[in-house]
Order: structure tokens, then sequence, then C-alpha cells
């Protein structure tokens, strides 16, 4: 990397866009007020992988690494974060102030199972809250959501199909 | 005792808290090996294990009627207990056990039936005197008729499947236009869930809470309540944390339900334990709901504060024994709540998150019980529910339950998969849920957030992203860790990691 030798902080950005800074060389302290405190990365058999931070043990996982995203699960609870340099940070900032506001809503299964029912079709018009495909899972049916008004544009979702979590059942182009 | 051995039809934790009794009754107990959990905790509980791994037809073989009774047979187990969930509440199956000679450790198959069909139980609950909530007479054939109905007896309505329980079948409706569209999901899942797809339609109780009794009944006609449990923690009704007693209740109302619950249970010659569901609304004022004819998956609360063992009671009942003890000496004490710790992910509305149990390191304490049937390496199939373990805490009041409730779940310790523990960590700070004046509502109208997280965890889990960014990104050599505090991540485990993205 070329960037490397110029790189004295990173920016780690949660998916609700709150913005953690942490200059570099990483250190295993993190100052909060006018203190120092450890943090630090340890494994072994028992706990498996695991933060220590003030005589506590959180449980981590590492769920998912891709580029410079990282789907974390710190303490039971996922966090994703983009880690950025300065550089791309100042990149992001003049792209995103090109691009208007997303104008398509993909509706995606929140967990596994199969489509029992598929309610709309290419060019119906859905309001917020209203159910757009059934899904089951665990033997329990849903009724999964659209998140917004509009018009259906595509429909992936096909009955008695078996789908993943977080694949798109429905994109709805928001009215 | 007549009763020397035991087959479980049943598995996970409760096919072990069955067995650690029947152990202490010196009866012995078979378990059943089967192809989906082969290594299996409960099997190890097992005084005999029953080897059906090579069947691997569809149907668990828990819910194979003719398969339980050859396996009894085989086995030559006198009796049988069912647990809870699969064939628990089957008729049939109660009366295929009586016709092979096999004790089912259980009610009669008639009050089995009764109570299984929800009409049935609504005409004896309404016969017997027993407040209830205005509905159709029967089952319902369409939704004109239910319509009708709803009219009479004003919205919101409630749909429910008449062969039903567990929250299956169930779908509230609040406008007409509505009433086709729930009334066809409500029955299409009654049918799937339950081969039944006739459903019945009663007034929907706003914001109830959700209090059910405990009752104990043997085969010489006496019936005896061991007091309430609350239940109102609940999702798209399904239970999520139960405690005993209740909050809402005083001696006196306690006294009118339980008399009503004792009343019901006679009402069909109920022996074993069982459990008589009421909704409670904010005027007090109580009705009926339905009747489980089975142990409950909360029966521990129960059984903390009356200090009875209910799968013993329901031996000796089966056994053919009396009650030892009448109404009277039934003392309540202290307080216990049973968080159920499922493999869900709260984070994405509480959707199962089935996998492999990496770690699982549980507190333990002279206030704490843990029934779970998971250990390390276990597997959460999507064939069987979602739980992986009971943490039940208790405490002189229900101040102290919550202030242990909230210690031990801290020390709860699992990796695989994630938990339902981050939304107990939130429940027992939130001020409604310490005040008791929550209801089945609670989840879906007074939460803004389903788990808690302390002030710098998200901080941390962000420390830990660029530390991974920097390995990956900005050092000559990523596997060689510099760990300068603590022990060092071994390469292999980092390499093993990093393989796994």
């Amino acid at each position: 990397m070329n960037d490397k030798l110029r790189i004295n902080k990173l920016f780690a950005l949660s998916s609700e866009n709150r913005k953690f800074s942490f200059a570099v060389p990483l250190k295993n302290k993190i100052r909060i007020g006018k203190r120092d405190y450890i943090v630090q990365l340890k494994s072994d058999e028992k706990y498996g992988l695991y933060i220590l931070w003030k005589n506590r043990k959180y449980p981590v996982e590492i769920v998912r690494s891709r580029q410079n995203k990282y789907e974390i699960l710190f303490n039971d609870i996922s966090y994703t974060f983009t880690v950025e340099t300065p550089f791309s940070m100042q990149r992001m900032k003049v792209l995103s102030s090109k691009k208007g506001k997303t104008e398509q809503e993909s509706v995606k299964a929140p967990m596994p199972g199969k489509i029992i029912d598929v309610l709309v079709r290419e060019g119906s018009t859905v309001l917020r809250g209203e159910a757009v495909v059934i899904l089951e899972a665990m033997k329990m049916q849903n009724e999964i959501l659209s998140p917004v008004n509009g018009k259906v544009i595509k429909v992936m979702a096909k009955a008695n199909a078996n789908v993943m979590k977080d694949d798109v059942l429905v994109e709805i182009k928001v009215e | 005792m007549k009763i020397k051995k035991i087959l479980i039809a049943n598995r996970g934790e409760i096919a072990i808290r069955i067995m650690k009794t029947a152990r202490l009754m010196k009866i012995r107990c078979v378990a059943i090996k089967t192809a989906v959990e082969t290594n299996a905790m409960y099997l190890s509980h097992a005084d005999e294990i029953f080897d059906n791994s090579d069947d691997l037809s569809e149907i668990p073989v828990f819910l194979d009627i003719e398969k339980l009774i050859s396996i009894a047979l085989k086995t030559g187990s006198d009796a049988l207990h069912p647990g809870y969930g699969f064939l628990a509440e089957n008729a049939y199956f109660a009366q295929k056990c009586l016709d092979n000679k096999i004790i089912f450790i259980g009610p009669s198959p008639d009050a089995i039936y009764k109570m299984g069909n929800k009409t049935i139980a609504r005409k004896l609950a309404l016969k017997s005197g027993i407040p209830m909530a205005m509905g159709s007479e029967g089952n319902i054939a369409n939704e004109e008729e239910a319509v009708e109905i709803a009219k009479k007896i004003g919205y919101p309505v409630i749909i429910k499947a008449a062969s039903g329980g567990g929250g299956r079948g169930m779908r509230i409706v609040r406008k007409e236009e509505e009433m086709e569209k729930m009334f066809l999901l409500a029955s299409k899942e009654a049918e799937k869930a339950f081969n039944d797809p006739s459903v019945f339609v009663e007034k929907y109780i706003e914001n109830p809470k959700h209090i059910e009794f405990q009752i104990l009944g043997d085969t010489k006609g006496n019936v005896i309540h061991l007091g309430e449990r609350e239940c109102s923690i609940q999702r798209k009704h399904q239970k999520l944390l139960e405690e005993a007693p209740s909050v809402a209740l005083d001696d006196k109302l306690r006294s009118r339900m339980g008399k009503m619950a004792v009343q019901i249970a006679k009402a069909v010659s109920y022996y074993s334990a069982g459990t008589v569901e009421f909704l409670l609304d904010s005027d007090r004022n109580f009705y009926f709901m339905e009747m489980n004819t089975r142990i409950q998956v909360e029966h521990p609360v129960t059984e903390i504060i009356t200090g009875i063992d209910l799968i013993e009671q329901q031996i000796r009942i089966a056994n053919g024994e009396a009650l030892k003890f009448t109404q009277e000496e039934i003392k309540i004490k202290g307080w216990a709540i049973e968080c159920r710790i499922n493999a869900e992910d709260v984070q994405a509305g509480f959707a199962p998150d089935p996998g492999r149990i990496e770690n699982l390191s549980m507190p333990s304490d002279s206030y704490i019980r843990v029934d779970t049937g998971i250990q390390a390496g276990s597997a959460i199939v999507p064939s069987y529910d979602s739980m992986i373990a009971k943490l039940i805490v208790s405490g002189k009041d229900r101040k102290e339950a919550i202030k242990n409730c909230k210690m031990a779940l801290d020390k709860v310790w699992i990796k695989g998969t994630k938990t339902t523990l981050p939304f107990f960590r939130m429940l027992v700070r939130n001020q409604k849920f310490q005040d008791g004046t929550f209801t089945t509502a609670f989840i879906e109208k007074d939460l803004d957030k389903y788990y808690f997280n302390s002030e710098y965890e998200e901080m941390l889990a962000a420390w830990l992203a660029t530390k991974l960014f920097v390995e990956e990104n900005l050092m000559e050599d990523s596997i060689n860790v510099d760990f300068k505090n603590g022990k060092e991540m071994s390469p292999w485990l980092m390499n093993k990691r990093m393989n796994q993205f």
C-alpha cells in the first residue's frame, strides 16, 4: 500500500454513521477522559476469542471482513464498520455530495426460510407497512413488509422457493 | 413403585430434566438417539440408549407414534414421558400408550382431547362458570361468518386455531377489511401446524397480562394449584421470560383465579401437571384462555417458589399415588425468573440463528439454576427449537431476583450463534419491567431498542475493526501480530480465522 507511510490516523465508521478515530500505529490503549485503559485481544480454549477491558472479558467474533468492511460480534451484538484512512474519508465526502438520495429500496429476507406466497407483482403500488411476501421460517409464517411507499419494479421472490438471509425479495421504487 | 423404566419421548433440556428426577427416584430411563443429534448431551444422562440414528425419515421420531410405541415395547419401558412439544398433547398417542399397557406420564387421553380442542374447552369453561372473552360459539366456516361475529362483539378480535397452541394459527384483526386476509393466514397456518384448519373468533383483550396457574391433580379426584406464573414478556405469542409469582396478583385475586383453574381442571377429571392460562386486563378482570395439558417450559419458576418437583409429582401421579399435600399446605416463598436463552438474532427481529455452539459457560451460584441440553460443540439444528438454555434465577423478593438475574446474565458466555442475551440484559435494566407494569404488548409497543450495550462496547468493537484493518493492510507481515500485553494469539489461529472470512 502506497499510502502506508503517510497514514497517522484511521476512522471506523459505524453503519449508523458514528465515527471512531484511532491514532496509527494502533496502540493497545484507549484514552477515556484523562486516563488510558488497556484493551487486549486474547484467545484461549475455554472462551475462544475475547477482548479484555477493565478486568472484564467480552466475547468477540469476526463475522465477516471484506475489503475495508468489518462485521464484528461484540458481547452478542453485531456492529458493522468501514475502516477509512484520512484520504478515503476525503474521497467519500466528495462522492456523497455528488450523489442524490437513494430512490430504490430492496426488501430483503430477514431470515432464511421458504417463500409461501408473493403478494405483489411488478407494477403493484405498495404502502409502507404493507405485506409483500409471506416467508415461513422455523414453522412460523412471517409477513415481510414494505419499508416505503412506492411501486414494485422487480419481484425476485418465487412461491415455494427457499431463500437465504438477506436475499433480495422485491425491489421498490420510492414514490 | 410400579414404574421401573421410562422411555423419554423427547430431547434436549427437558429430556435431561426428566431423567434427573427419575434417577433420584431410582427409575431407569431410555433415551432415543437420532440422526440429527448423534452426540446430543441428553444421551449422556440416560441409563439406556435406543439407537434410531439409521432412521433418516423427515418426520422426527418424537412425532412418530407407531415407532415410539414399538421402541417402548422393545426396550421394556413400562412408562413414557412425552416432555413438552412433539406428542405431549396428542390424545391419540396417549391412548395408544394405554392400549399397549405403557403408562403415559401425563393426563388422560380424554382430558388432552377436550382441552386440546379450543372450541370444546371454551364450552366446558362456560359451563363451569369460568369468565371468558366473548366469541364464536364454535368453529367458524368462513370469513363472512367471522365478520358477522366480529360485528356483534366489536373489533379488535382474534382468530385462533381450534387445535392450536404455542401462538401458531393466531391473527389479530382490527378492522373488517383485514378479515379475509387474516382468516386465510390463520387457517392456512393452523392446517400446516396442527393438521386442522378450523378456527374460531374471540374478542381480543388489549394489553393484558398473561397469567397462568400451575395445577396438579391425582387419579383420586384431588386437584390443587401451585400459584401463578406471569408470562407477559412475549413476542408474537412466544414467551421469552417468565416469573413467579406475579406482581399483578394479591392473595385475594390469586385465590379467586386459582379456584377457577382448579374448577376447570375438575371439569375434565384432570390428573397430572397442567397449566390454566388466563388473560388479566387493566381492570383486573380475568378471562380463561386455554389449558395446557403438559409440563411447561417455564415449570422451574414454580418449582423454586413452592419447593415441589413437578416431574416427581407427574411420575407419582402416573404411578397411581394420591397427592401428599393439600391446597392449604402449598406455601409460596421468594421470587423466581426464567430467561429463555435462544439462538436468535435480536437485532434481526429475533430471527432464528442456528449453528454450532463453540464455547459455552454458564454461571453457578446458590440462586442460579440452569436447565440446558446444549454444551460446547452442540449444534442448534433448524429441525428443532432454538433453545440453548433456561437461566433460572431466584431471590427473596422480586427486586433481589432481578438484581441476581442482572449479575448472572453478565456471566453467561455463549459463542457460535447470536443469542437473546442482549435482550435480557436490556430487560432487567428497563424501568417498566422493574415496576412490573408491563403487558403482553410490552415488546412491540414499549421498546425502541431490543438490546443493551454498555457505554464503551461499540467503541471497543470499532477498535477491533481498526486493528484487523491495520493487520491486513498496513503491516509488513500481517500474521506476526505483536500482542505485547497478554497472551499472543497463535499465528495458526489467526490464519484459521482469516480463512473463515
